[in-house]
């Protein structure tokens, strides 16, 4: 009784925080154009770090393990986008038959590699992840390296002026692809058969494999969708990470989307998201009004909150606190 | 007993290795590493792959110039091996990478290998084994004030002691910065400028040398913004827009050409904003520019400097067919297409292999470590033995005064893809 | 304890190849295989870390930075000599390792992975901050007076001078040489710490935290001295790997990829194998340079080592150790 009322007092003032945060951002929005400005590039981005953060604590709650790799998966599905359009597909067009791809080869990497190792060991599964991201750097370089490619815009160039502030279509279509992903992956969770056997799969996997739950297959589908929606957050990053389609564009992505999931906690879909989304805010927000802050300073300075946080929160801010089994 | 036999087996091994090291000790001594008598073999060190292998087309280059070279009849009767080797830019892998060129492949030299700490790590180990470290890959003003010996040896700053094995080719930094400033205070005397540089030695170079070039000017710098090397487009265009939110009229922009690019695109997000753009020569490629514009970026006007020809401006000159001839020998796709769209970095590469050719050609025709490095402190690429690659009205030169194979700019505008780069102004002397 | 005998035999055997080794190879060979020696100590480190107290760390590169700089920044400002350096950053990055574990004691899992990771990239951003002192991404060049072995003088004290000249350049055997004698001397603390109380302290807190606990094991005491440990020996191994860069220290020679690396070396190994350690420092550092030199796959060495982490990682999911362990089994069955 006493445990859950301070659940309950916890829930209650991390929501108070972020809708203090909430609320700050808007009324900045109001008040200054430039803030606006700022807070609306902060969003976009924060929501292909958050998408990919998706991806990590969809695979975290299947194996506990943090899929290195998912950024450069991410990169190489992109690569793959490149070619298709080179190959004379629309940028749409390349875009859906990216996803399947993407599915399939976060499928075909779970059962070659993932499945052999996953029930062995924690730190060999690992391993293979950091493998992957070394082989699959490899991989690029040697197929798509040596040469200058940059990906068409998606949306264009173009910008709204709503109310003094330049929006860039951008930033509009990178949020509504990828909350529409969003909406994908959590009505296949909610409302489908697969999606109850792959929840029932990752959380209790002895029990789910008794009700004829195929275990194996399901994890296998979760890694499908996690590079899904890494590919979905690689291809809405891509334009604004660089001009230059370069094999390391999701590195620094990745470090933002695991900062995201660590701050959301990573066995939080929602966490991972509101983590992508106020760390994209605060970046921008940090480079628009505190130069004293420079350049350098900024990942060392994100990295210290997220520790101060995870110090008085260890499973993040939507984690629940785990009973250590002994 | 049988770790003893082994123990016995690897001490008979020590001695007769001991005994062939003294043996060949006086042979090595008297022939160069590297040269026989039908070919030369040479070495660098680029990034062939990760985030800086936009550069790997200069070795491409260098090795398909040797290739042109090695096909008719090469120097003095020896043909030239260049090995390239991929240190991925980062230091450490550079230092096994040349120690392996030095140690293993035993090359003469280590000509054009890319970047400024990747050439710090090495320059001291090259230097005291006595290897030419020539035509670096860098505009750093090291390559230049710490190389010269004796009283033009000015380099306290920079590095202790002198390093007469290393140096440079294209134009420092410092230099071109300064001819930037000279040409905003005679056109635009009360321009309010905003810098954009990368956070680093690079930027800094060109920062401090520009600043002090403006002098009693300086004053009107309104804006400093710095960023880093791995941040996103996004990120740089805050800094732009910060620079246009202090007021500035007049833009230069010290960074590297990713970051170069998303400043270009950047400025017409601003609401009627039209500064005067000028932009650094390493981010001058005409590639990077026709990116620039297909990311919406509005570049007509912008001026920054050259000095080497370029394929597309001047597609008749003869030098660019033979470039083209050179390059279309390769065979390789990937150097060709870049050739076509007018990738600089290709006509560099031809251009410096070029002054290691005179170079060795000078060198006599038992060339040595120190005959090479003569002849490279000697060059004289004027007249009959004129560099065909570099920008008419330049000469590729050194003397025991004149440390930087390279000291002349001229500026340039962009004129649209159609119309590309307009130079103007005449050539003018970066050195300082 | 039956096999301490062998087990010796095949120590002193190890020890023999390796001081016979520089005169048997190449110059360049001999390069390689000290920059194993540096990985060993590293590697040896986070073994210590992950397979006493089963912690996983995927930054401890940002201790080997902190040991390369202060050993470039001691012999560029003080002339201090290359081995006094490399103890100074022991000492340091074990104060370094000893403040992160305490913060570290509130994490656990991958969300300790995940701040170990932030602090790696957090850690090379501060020499581009600090650029005056710290030399920015022009690094920082150890002194070339620096050609003492033993002797230094600092503030009037003086600290013994023997006359023992060390090279003005690190030479390959040099670097060989210093590499593999702080790695012996480093394995034999190892031993004698791991040997006793604070070894059966270690392997308790792994097993079961709570159980540790009950049984009066000091979960927070021990947990933080194995992360000083392992960051003092990074720190030392950092400390040479400036010296076998030539004595330079520069961000990017400390990037992901090298935490990474170390990890990969502590996987390979796999738990409380000298053996094990010994086939992880190999791997990691002789793999890339090798794959290198393989007929057409010249740039793609990437492809083979990725492929050949991932290889192993099935093959043996508990390392080189976990391999011995069952081949042992087999022969005994």
């Amino acid at each position: 009784m006493e445990r859950l009322k301070t659940v309950g007092v916890e829930r209650f003032v991390i929501l108070a925080i972020l809708l203090a945060g909430a609320i700050f951002l808007l009324v900045g929005c109001l008040t200054s154009t430039q803030f606006a400005t700022f807070t609306v590039q902060g969003v976009a981005t924060g929501m292909a770090y958050g998408a990919l953060a998706l991806a990590l604590v969809l695979i975290y709650q299947a194996t506990h393990v943090i899929n290195f790799a998912q950024g450069e998966l991410a990169m190489f599905t992109t690569f793959v986008a490149w070619q298709l359009i080179q190959w004379g597909l629309p940028y749409w067009g390349a875009f859906f038959v990216t996803l399947a791809i993407a599915f399939l080869l976060g499928m075909g990497l779970q059962v070659a590699v993932i499945r052999p190792v996953q029930h062995r060991s924690v730190i060999a599964t690992v391993i293979v992840t950091v493998g992957l991201f070394i082989l699959i750097d490899g991989v690029v370089d040697w197929v798509w390296g040596g040469e200058f490619k940059s990906l068409p815009q998606p949306f264009g160039n173009g910008s709204w002026n709503v109310g003094g502030v330049e929006i860039q279509h951008l930033y509009v279509g990178m949020t509504g692809v990828v909350l529409a992903s969003l909406a994908f992956v959590w009505a296949l969770f909610r409302f489908t058969k697969l999606g109850l056997a792959m929840r029932a799969a990752a959380l209790r996997p002895a029990a789910a494999s008794l009700a004829g739950v195929r275990v194996d297959a399901m994890l296998a589908i979760g890694w499908g969708l996690a590079a899904l929606l890494g590919a979905v957050a690689g291809l809405m990053a891509e334009p604004t990470t660089g001009i230059f389609l370069l094999p390391t564009f999701m590195q620094q992505v990745l470090v933002y989307a695991f900062a995201a999931a660590a701050l959301g906690g990573l066995e939080s879909p929602i966490g991972a998201i509101v983590g992508g989304v106020a760390i994209g805010v605060l970046q921008a927000l940090m480079i628009g009004y505190t130069p004293q802050i420079s350049s350098q300073l900024q990942l060392p300075f994100a990295f210290a909150l997220i520790l101060a946080i995870l110090v008085v929160k260890p499973n993040g801010l939507f984690g629940r606190r785990q009973v250590a089994r002994v | 007993m049988s770790i003893n036999r082994k123990r016995l087996g690897a001490l008979l091994c020590v001695v007769v290795a001991a005994i062939a090291v003294a043996s060949t000790a006086g042979a090595a001594s008297q022939s160069t590493p590297g040269v026989t008598a039908h070919n030369v073999k040479i070495g660098g060190t680029f990034p062939l792959s990760g985030p800086a292998s936009l550069y790997a087309t200069i070795a491409g280059a260098e090795q398909a110039y040797y290739g042109w070279v090695n096909a008719h009849g090469g120097v003095n009767g020896r043909t030239i091996t260049d090995i390239v080797k991929d240190d991925q830019y980062n230091p450490a892998k550079t230092v096994p990478a040349v120690k392996h060129l030095v140690e293993t492949d035993k090359v003469f030299a280590i000509v054009g290998s890319l970047g400024t700490a990747p050439g710090l790590a090495t320059w001291n180990y090259l230097n005291n084994k006595k290897v030419p470290q020539v035509l670096l890959a860098s505009g750093d003003a090291y390559w230049g004030t710490c190389t010269a010996t004796g009283s033009a040896f000015r380099a306290k700053p920079y590095c202790s002691k002198p390093k007469p094995w290393t140096m440079g080719w294209q134009p420092d930094y410092p230099g071109e910065a300064k001819i930037y400033a000279k040409y905003i205070l005679a056109n635009k005397p009360h321009a309010k400028i905003g810098i954009l540089y990368q956070n680093d030695a690079y930027g800094q170079n060109y920062l401090d040398a520009f600043t002090k070039a403006l002098g009693s000017h300086k004053s009107q710098i309104v804006d400093k913004e710095s960023y880093n090397y791995t941040d996103s487009s996004s990120v740089v265009g805050a800094h732009v827009g910060a620079l246009a939110a202090h007021g500035a009229d007049t833009v230069v922009f010290f960074s590297t050409p990713a970051a170069s690019i998303a400043a270009l695109a950047t400025i017409p997000h601003v609401p009627s904003w039209h500064p005067l753009t000028v932009l650094n020569n390493v981010s001058a490629n005409r590639i990077f520019l026709l990116s620039a514009e297909q990311n919406g970026a509005a570049p007509n006007g912008v001026i920054s400097s050259s000095y080497i020809k370029s394929n597309t401006v001047t597609p008749n000159d003869s030098a660019m067919k033979l470039a083209h001839d050179i390059i279309y020998a390769t065979g390789n796709g990937t150097l060709k297409h870049e050739f076509d769209i007018g990738d600089s970095n290709l006509i560099y590469g031809l251009a410096s292999a070029w002054t290691f050719v005179d170079a060795l050609k000078h060198a006599g025709s038992n060339p040595t470590r120190t005959s090479l490095m003569h002849a490279l402190r000697t060059l004289n690429e004027s007249s009959s033995n004129k560099n065909p690659f570099v920008y008419p009205g330049m000469t590729v030169k050194t003397s025991s005064s004149r440390t930087f194979p390279m000291e002349q700019l001229i500026l340039e505008k962009w004129s649209g893809s159609a119309h590309d780069w307009k130079s103007f102004g005449g050539v003018k002397t970066s050195g300082s | 304890m039956k096999r301490s005998i062998p087990a010796l035999v095949s120590v002193v055997a190890v020890a023999g190849v390796l001081v016979l080794l520089p005169f048997i190879i190449s110059d360049y060979n001999t390069f390689l295989v000290g920059e194993v020696g540096i990985y060993f100590i590293a590697v040896l480190g986070l073994n210590i870390l992950t397979g006493y107290t089963g912690q996983i760390s995927i930054g401890h590169g940002a201790f080997m930075a902190i040991g390369g700089y202060t050993l470039a920044i001691l012999s560029r400002d003080h002339q201090m000599n290359l081995v006094y350096g490399t103890l100074i950053a022991f000492a340091l990055c074990f104060a370094a390792g000893l403040a992160f574990g305490l913060l570290a004691l509130r994490l656990s899992g991958a969300y300790l992975a995940l701040a170990t990771f932030a602090l790696a990239i957090s850690v090379t951003q501060l020499p581009l901050q600090y650029s005056t002192y710290l030399g920015g991404s022009l690094g920082v060049q150890a002194s070339s007076k620096t050609d003492h072995l033993f002797g230094w003088s600092l503030f009037g004290v003086h600290i013994p001078r023997w006359s023992l000249p060390g090279p003005a350049v690190l030479t390959n055997k040099w670097i060989f040489g210093v590499a593999w004698s702080f790695a012996a001397v480093l394995l034999v603390l190892a031993w004698l710490i791991l040997r006793g109380r604070v070894g059966r302290a270690f392997r308790a807190v792994r097993d079961s935290e709570i159980a540790a606990v009950a049984s009066g094991v000091e979960r927070g005491l021990y947990k933080t001295l194995a992360f000083g440990i392992s960051a003092a020996y990074c720190g030392a191994a950092g400390a040479i790997f400036v010296m076998a860069n030539n004595g330079f220290a520069q961000p990017d020679e400390f990037n992901v990829a090298l935490s990474l690396t170390l990890l990969i070396g502590a996987a390979v190994a796999g738990l409380g194998s000298l053996w094990g350690v010994l086939v992880g420092a190999a791997f990691v550092g002789l793999l890339p340079n090798i794959s290198t030199s393989i007929p057409h796959l010249g740039g793609h060495q990437d492809v083979i080592y990725g492929a050949a982490v991932i290889v192993v990682m099935l093959v043996a999911p508990s390392g080189f150790a976990g391999l011995l362990a069952r081949l042992r089994l087999l022969r005994r069955a």
